[in-house]
């Protein structure tokens, strides 16, 4: 519009860049999930009362980011940045050529990595109600104290309620294989996506990682 | 003046996605719950107000997220409108500057003093003596028609102001 160095800052955003500040429902959601991912894959005990919490909290954050994905502004819906391996592959190799081009959501390879995160965070939940029974955190709670009080009736009561013994064995099982194994598999996720942000910011030379945070700083001038 | 009512408007957007993901936790809570109760006893009452109130919770983190959304956008357009103001602006300086016969050095120099920097400042940015700035604003205020600075600046500010000025002029 203007050739005038009226103002110092980029241009308004168009369709074509990435937003300058993500809406607050995709920055709660991202770093609560990411918090949660590190605590139990990391810190917490496997089938303790604060595990299957976090884990109930990642369900309904995971379930409020998918809601959004429907319904929330342009660059934070699901049709903003559509699941597409062939354009993430091709922007690979843009980056690859240290050419990535701007995308106004989520560039299609990080697009890939958000719905893989997702289908790992699911599979994690799914498995994880399987092996914790359905129980809610804080009936897992209470039976905890149960047991640590003497009284071991609950884990009779919870073994039989998985029905026919056998294929509950089976089921749990392999619950808790897959349960294992996608928990390894989204921390190498995790680090393969902070990898991938801070290669294409270098590449972009912009800092992908602000719009996540806070923005940029100074944006409000008067 | 804009810029803390997009603030307060961030604040409010923030309220709203806390208290919005403090509900899908409540939900899924109670969800759990009430699938827990279907699975012992589905035909109590407990169970039936039970799945009215996950209902209602559900229901209200969906009208939540819509009235998120709708904060969000509004916020958005105030901004778009804010950034298309100050592109406006910047096109009739501009265009200002081209009626004057203004020369490119001229037009950087003028556009320095809009924004409120002195002598000094100007020279010192563009690497400039102060007295050539001096020469430059002097031509500047004459081709403008202008008696100085202040009048300078007024002369833009008038186009801020919209209708009201001319007209009570004119009358």
């Amino acid at each position: 519009m203007t050739v005038l160095p009226l103002r110092k800052d980029e241009p308004a955003p168009d369709a074509g860049t990435p937003p300058t500040l993500w809406d607050p429902v995709v920055r709660l959601t991202h770093w609560s999930v990411a918090m949660i991912v590190l605590l139990n894959g990391l810190w917490t005990k496997g089938g303790g009362a604060l595990h299957v919490a976090l884990g109930w909290v990642a369900m309904s954050i995971l379930a409020l980011r998918l809601i959004w994905g429907l319904i929330g502004p342009r660059e934070a819906r699901f049709s903003a940045f559509p699941p597409h391996p062939v354009a993430a592959l091709r922007h690979l190799g843009q980056l690859a050529r240290g050419r990535p081009g701007l995308h106004g959501s989520h560039n299609p390879a990080g697009a890939m990595m958000a719905y893989v995160l997702w289908a790992c965070l699911a599979v994690l939940i799914g498995t994880g109600l399987v092996l914790s029974g359905g129980r809610t955190p804080m009936q897992v709670a209470a039976d905890q104290a149960a047991v640590a009080a003497g009284d071991w009736s609950v884990l009779v009561a919870s073994s039989d309620g998985q029905g026919d013994d056998q294929d509950g064995a089976t089921l749990r099982h392999l619950a808790e294989e897959v349960h294992e194994v996608t928990s390894s598999l989204i921390l190498f996720l995790a680090a393969l996506h902070v990898a991938g942000v801070a290669v294409e910011s270098l590449a972009l030379r912009r800092n992908l990682l602000a719009p996540m945070v806070l923005g940029r700083r100074g944006r409000r001038r008067g | 003046m804009s810029s803390d009512l997009s603030a307060a408007a961030r604040r409010q957007s923030l309220a709203l996605t806390i208290f919005l993901v403090v509900q899908s936790l409540a939900s899924v809570f109670f969800l759990g719950d009430v699938i827990a109760d279907l699975r012992s006893d589905p035909d109590s009452v407990h169970f039936l107000f039970e799945a009215l109130v996950t209902a209602t919770l559900i229901l209200g983190v969906i009208f939540g997220a819509f009235a998120l959304r709708r904060t969000l956008e509004t916020l958005r357009e105030q901004e778009a409108a804010l950034e298309v103001a100050r592109g406006a602006l910047g096109a009739v300086i501009e265009a200002q500057f081209q009626a004057w016969g203004l020369t490119p050095a001229e037009r950087d120099v003028g556009l320095l003093a809009l924004k409120g920097l002195d002598v000094a400042e100007i020279a010192e940015l563009r690497g400039a003596a102060q007295g050539t700035v001096r020469a430059q604003l002097t031509r500047i205020y004459s081709k403008a028609g202008v008696s100085g600075r202040a009048q300078f600046a007024a002369f833009f500010v008038e186009d801020l102001l919209g209708e009201g000025l001319p007209k009570a002029k004119a009358g």
